[in-house]
């Protein structure tokens, strides 16, 4: 196997904080080479450098054995290197062909020549046995075929060694394992890949070499054949996890009753149907599936952003279906929302006015209708202080926090609600080790005082980890309930993919 | 009420439809790159003053019309450096543009020509009517379609070339996908910043011609702030269009009709305030079945949750 | 130190725009071929030269200043409101006929008129939020259009039903009001009058709102990031129809006072020939919508205005080389103005891709 890409000694410093030291990687003609590590290790900057997005501090990138420099995508693109970005780089409205030979266009006569542009993608994705169909308005097409569609597009332009970023997140576990054996067909004819993941299953499943970042460092470079997923995490971690505190059952009175909730929008598909649900007091209510099933929605419908067509929503005995965020969480909700930068801050915006959100029409922070700031400002130092949020200070611009501090935040905010319910969406999304461990050591102790949490997350060791008991969503319906004690990885996975937990498997769509 | 929608109203809607048709058309080209060009207006009054000091000064008319359509280019790109390089806002931009249209075309009006106001010459030509020889012979037809300036011609004709360009052509293909998805765009490596400008650049000639319309073709003069909104209504001919070219053709008719009207029901006992009114009240009320209400509505974003 | 860093901050971008403005000014004025030094120090003379053409300056910036201020609410609360001069009209004819019209003393008569102005302005303005609200017509356009009928409405009024039938010529306007209901002059034998007063309250009042009050809160946020404040519990529509009643309630009012204070009667054209709405909204842009920088701005464009009068006055340039100015500048404040909101609108505009 010849070496084709070398990375040599990539370093890449942003002010005061190295996001890669000293990495060096080599990837073979026909190799899979997965680049694992936890979030904010380094993996997409480095491979960003590659693709020729950042600039790399120091370091050399060799091609071939040929030292290059790429000044953009496009540059990379030429020089046969390819990324499937983790959020698709597509054009909606444009079919599938048109999609794949943007950029590099087949004309005819000075015009687009739509007919071979849809040759050439119906050969493509049968040399490579890549199912798409052509024709198709991208934005029709399922969450897994538009991924194909992307690969495809990186083949179309020529790559040979391609990218391939957290590419398994948004897949349903069929469409996994769909993907992992394109890779392997992909390797099997040449190509290089590259595949930067934090699930340690699927690259023992498909990778040859793996290359583990921790804090912007290579801690292992391993065959995969000679090492084990344990091995792995504990490189990746570089120490064994917390556990979380014990727990002892104590399901109270319900909480939030979820009964019969449709939401749709006119003569299309259902986006939440007929759900029903409810969480207890001293509870953690786990809501697992592959993200798009109906779980934004579901959350938007409760804390009400979103209207509901049919079914009733009861908090606390309230009936607050369809009724107004304010009064919503005046009767007692409280919500990590899944997005921070989108919902959950207001990046120009200081630390401590994002922090007001919500308390400022309170009557303990307000006299009349003058909110009182130095008030507040107690209990926002000791937010900071009991989440160890890294800021200058109050007066710090939000959108200058780090996205795990900026998270620690948003948690700290509506915890201090006291509410006793809680939404928490994505709660730990891009955060690192300590501050999920804190975040998650929050929401037990939450629980533990008899609140009820309501959690959505597409990790599954999250919803594992947390959940008293686990609810499975797929197409916007709960296809299936488990509780902490009979729940596994395993199960849950069949759920999600709209099978019945049972072994056999729905027509997924 | 009847008496009148005759052939005459026909063939001055014609007359009527072709500045906002243009401008509409130039909004699409900005509103394909991702950019809603509130400052058509300001283009529109830029384009007819430049025409009437290049049949003024030069006494050609085809002069004339290939300085609107420059000095309205160059004006459109210090819109587009703005927007594209400076990464203002683009809605203050454009009100800026619309300011400095109307602000500059003043100032020069009385540094070039000494006069408040308006300025006519009566030894200044309008543009011809153009007499198309078989479509003039054509009973009925023939005298409604024929005899219009030769704008109003360019201006059918651009709208079929807007057609081509975008869904024939690469380069429209292209200009698409920047207003599609800007971002992936720019990972594929195209050229999006280049592609604004020559969207933009597109925008401010055919604003130009659109100008000039109005100060040589419907009238042979040029009033202060004598785009009087037509801008404005371009932009929603646009939207109402949903910036394909078709669909603009479309609406702008329908607005041209508008205008037509509003000026026939001048010779009726109305006061001409609710006459001129006409146009404004029946665009907001076209307004109501917009489809793509733009950036009025955030509940798509919204709903994708992100 | 964060203050004053944050202060340097906030005051860079409007002097950069003002110093193009006036550079793109300089070679306007070499244009026409007068000398650049002497035009400003017309234009500065024109101002400031005297009390007299200093007090004429901040009668002027009187209704920039109250329009300014209406908009100043619109744009933090992230509303464009376009519609300032046909709130403007709308509420000063009303004004003018209650003056006119109502029986009784004359401070009630004044009183009342004041009302019927920030009233009738701000109903004329909600109307296109609530077209809005409930069916996603766009502000920005409506209330642009809006800006046509009111003016033409207007015009029809005093052209006909509410014609001073007077005088022997028959011009555009209503009848004179009263000495009664006039806003009394600050200073005998100066044009600055009553109104003035009333706006530099008004900013102050609004300054405090934004500063100190839940309600001024939501705004703000609404205007920083609108999914984060629906997310927090902030009445989007809410806040929405309420800026726009403000906003164009001091629109409503600047008419008011210029009719009650300066003009004593309604003349088609008054209003809108000065362009004080578009003024105001350029007062409102280059203080970044902060209600106290807006007196400064608002005074500022009214100077460059009268300013531009002694220019005329004294030399060969014409006076419509202040709106060139007003135009040039406002084009570069924009470059930061809502740099965040571009990003903002950039990043929705991906994401939902």
């Amino acid at each position: 196997m010849s070496v084709r890409l070398e990375m040599k000694n990539m370093t890449k410093r942003y002010g005061q904080f190295l996001a890669n030291e000293g990495v060096s990687i080599a990837v073979g003609a026909g190799e899979v080479h997965a680049i694992v590590g936890e979030n904010g290790a380094g993996k997409t900057t480095l491979m960003r450098m590659l693709y020729g997005m950042e600039e790399p501090t120091s370091g050399e990138i060799l091609l071939d054995g040929k030292p290059v420099s790429f000044r953009g995508p496009d540059d990379a693109i030429r020089h046969g290197v390819g990324m499937v970005h983790q959020h698709f780089m597509l054009f909606p409205d444009f079919t599938v062909a048109e999609n794949i030979v943007i950029g590099y266009e087949p004309k005819r006569g000075g015009f687009f020549d739509r007919a071979k542009a849809m040759a050439d993608a119906t050969a493509l994705a049968e040399r490579y046995r890549i199912p798409v169909s052509p024709t198709a308005v991208l934005g029709e097409c399922s969450i897994g075929e538009q991924q194909r569609v992307e690969i495809l597009k990186v083949l179309y332009q020529g790559a040979e060694i391609i990218i391939l970023d957290e590419p398994t997140a948004v897949l349903t576990p069929m469409e996994v394992s769909e993907l992992l054996a394109t890779i392997r067909t992909l390797a099997e004819a040449g190509k290089s890949i590259l595949l930067i993941t934090h699930k340690l299953q699927e690259v023992m499943e498909v990778a040859d070499r793996i290359t583990v970042l921790r804090g912007g460092k290579v801690t292992g470079a391993v065959a995969a054949k000679d090492t084990s997923a344990e091995e792995l995490a504990r490189l990746m971690v570089g120490r064994d996890l917390e556990q979380l505190s014990e727990r002892t059952e104590q399901r109270g009175e319900p909480l939030l009753v979820v009964h019969q909730v449709t939401m749709q929008e006119k003569k299309k598909k259902p986006v939440l149907d007929q759900v029903s649900f409810a969480v207890h007091h001293g509870e953690i209510v786990g809501i697992a599936g592959v993200s798009g099933n109906g779980q934004s929605e579901l959350l938007q419908a409760i804390s009400g952003l979103a209207a509901v067509q049919s079914g009733t929503i009861r908090l606390k005995d309230t009936d607050v279906t369809n009724r107004t965020v304010a009064l919503i969480r005046e009767t007692g909700l409280a919500h990590i929302p899944e997005d921070r930068y989108f919902w959950g801050a207001a990046k120009e915006e200081t630390v401590a006015e994002n922090a007001l959100m919500g308390y400022h029409r309170l009557p303990a922070f307000s006299r009349g209708i003058i909110i009182q700031r130095k008030w507040f400002h107690h209990l926002v130092a000791a937010w900071i202080e009991r989440f160890a949020i890294k800021t200058s200070s109050a007066h710090e611009k939000a959108g200058n926090l780090s996205g795990g501090n900026l998270q620690k935040l948003i948690v700290a905010r509506e915890m201090g609600r006291e509410t006793p319910l809680l939404l928490a969406a994505e709660p730990t999304r891009g955060v690192d080790i300590g501050a999920m461990e804190t975040i998650h050591q929050a929401l037990l102790e939450k629980r533990n005082k008899g609140d009820g949490i309501l959690l959505v997350s597409s990790e599954l060791s999250e919803i594992l980890a947390l959940s008293d008991r686990i609810l499975v969503m797929f197409e916007g319906r709960i296809v299936g309930e488990l509780s902490r004690a009979e729940a596994t990885e395993e199960k849950i996975s069949m759920l999600m993919a709209g099978g019945r937990g049972d072994g056999s498997t729905q027509a997924t769509a | 009420m009847l008496d009148i929608f005759d052939s005459s109203l026909v063939s001055s809607t014609i007359r009527m439809v072709t500045p906002i048709l243009l401008a509409a058309l130039g909004g699409s080209l900005c509103a394909r790159v991702g950019i809603f060009n509130v400052g058509l207006e300001g283009f529109i009054l830029v384009g007819a003053f430049a025409a009437i000091v290049g049949n003024h000064f030069t006494g050609s008319l085809w002069l004339a019309l290939l300085l609107a359509a420059f000095v309205t280019l160059l004006f459109s790109l210090l819109f587009g450096y703005m927007t594209v390089h400076l990464r203002a806002n683009e809605i203050v931009v454009g009100v800026a543009i619309n300011f400095l249209g109307l602000g500059l075309t003043t100032f020069l009006l009385r540094a070039i020509f000494g006069v408040k106001g308006a300025f006519y010459d009566k030894d200044m030509q309008g543009l011809p009517q153009l007499q198309i020889p078989v479509l003039h012979d054509i009973p009925l037809l023939g005298p409604i379609l024929s005899g219009h300036s030769p704008l109003v011609y360019v201006s059918f004709a651009a709208a079929i070339l807007l057609y081509l360009f975008y869904y024939r052509s690469v380069t429209g293909f292209r200009v698409r996908a920047v207003g599609m998805n800007a971002t992936a765009a720019k990972s594929i490596g195209l050229n999006t910043v280049r592609l604004q400008y020559l969207a933009i650049s597109l925008c401010g000639i055919l604003c130009g011609l659109a100008g000039a319309q109005l100060s040589l073709g419907q009238v042979t003069m040029f009033t202060e702030g004598m785009a009087a909104g037509r801008g404005f209504i371009a932009l929603v001919a646009m939207m109402l269009g949903q910036s394909h070219p078709f669909g603009i053709l479309a609406s702008s008719l329908l607005f041209g009709l508008m205008d037509a009207i509003s000026i026939r029901l001048q010779g009726f006992s109305l006061p001409t305030q609710f006459t001129a009114m006409l146009p404004y009240i029946l665009t907001i009320a076209a307004m109501f079945f917009l489809k793509d209400r733009g950036m009025g509505s955030n509940r798509a974003s919204q709903q994708s949750g992100r | 130190m964060e203050a004053l860093k944050q202060l340097r901050n906030s005051l860079l971008q409007p002097l950069i725009a003002t110093a193009i403005g006036l550079a793109a000014g300089a070679v306007f004025i070499s244009i026409v071929g007068a000398s650049i030094t002497e035009t400003y120090q017309q234009m500065w003379n024109g101002a400031f030269g005297s009390f007299y053409f200093f007090m004429s300056t901040l009668a002027r910036s009187t209704p920039i200043l109250l329009i300014a201020l209406g908009l100043a609410m619109a744009f933090r609360a992230g509303v464009f409101n376009m519609g300032a001069e046909g709130q403007m009209v709308l509420g000063a004819l009303s004004a003018a006929l209650v003056a006119l019209y109502m029986p009784g003393a004359g401070v009630i008569k004044l009183l009342a008129a004041l009302i019927t102005g920030i009233v009738v302005g701000g109903l004329w303005s909600l109307l296109a939020g609530v077209l809005e609200a409930k069916f996603k017509i766009q502000l920005l356009i409506s209330t642009l259009l809006f800006n046509y009928i009111a003016v033409l409405f207007t015009s029809y009024l005093v052209s006909d039903p509410f014609q001073d039938k007077s005088g022997s010529a028959a011009l555009a306007q209503t009848a004179m009001l009263e000495k009664s209901v006039w806003l009394p002059k600050l200073f005998p034998g100066m044009t600055l009058h009553a109104g003035f007063v009333i706006a530099i309250v008004a900013a102050v009042g609004l300054f405090l709102l934004f500063r100190f009050t839940s309600f001024g809160y939501e705004v703000k946020m609404l205007g920083s990031n609108p999914f984060f404040a629906l997310y927090g519990g902030v009445s989007q529509k809410r806040v929405m129809l309420i800026s726009m009643f403000v906003s164009g309630g001091f629109a409503g009012l600047a008419g008011t006072v210029e009719v009650l204070g300066a003009q004593y009667r309604f003349v088609d054209g008054a209003l809108t020939m000065p362009g004080y709405a578009w003024t105001g909204l350029m007062a409102a842009l280059l203080a970044n919508s902060n209600p106290i920088g807006v007196i400064f701005a608002s005074i500022f464009l009214a100077a460059l205005q009268t300013g531009a009068m002694g220019v005329e006055r004294n030399t060969e340039v014409p006076l419509e080389l202040a709106s060139v100015i007003q135009a040039v500048l406002i084009l570069f404040i924009s470059a930061r103005f809502t740099y965040a909101w571009w990003k903002k609108r950039k990043q929705g505009r991906e994401s939902h891709a």
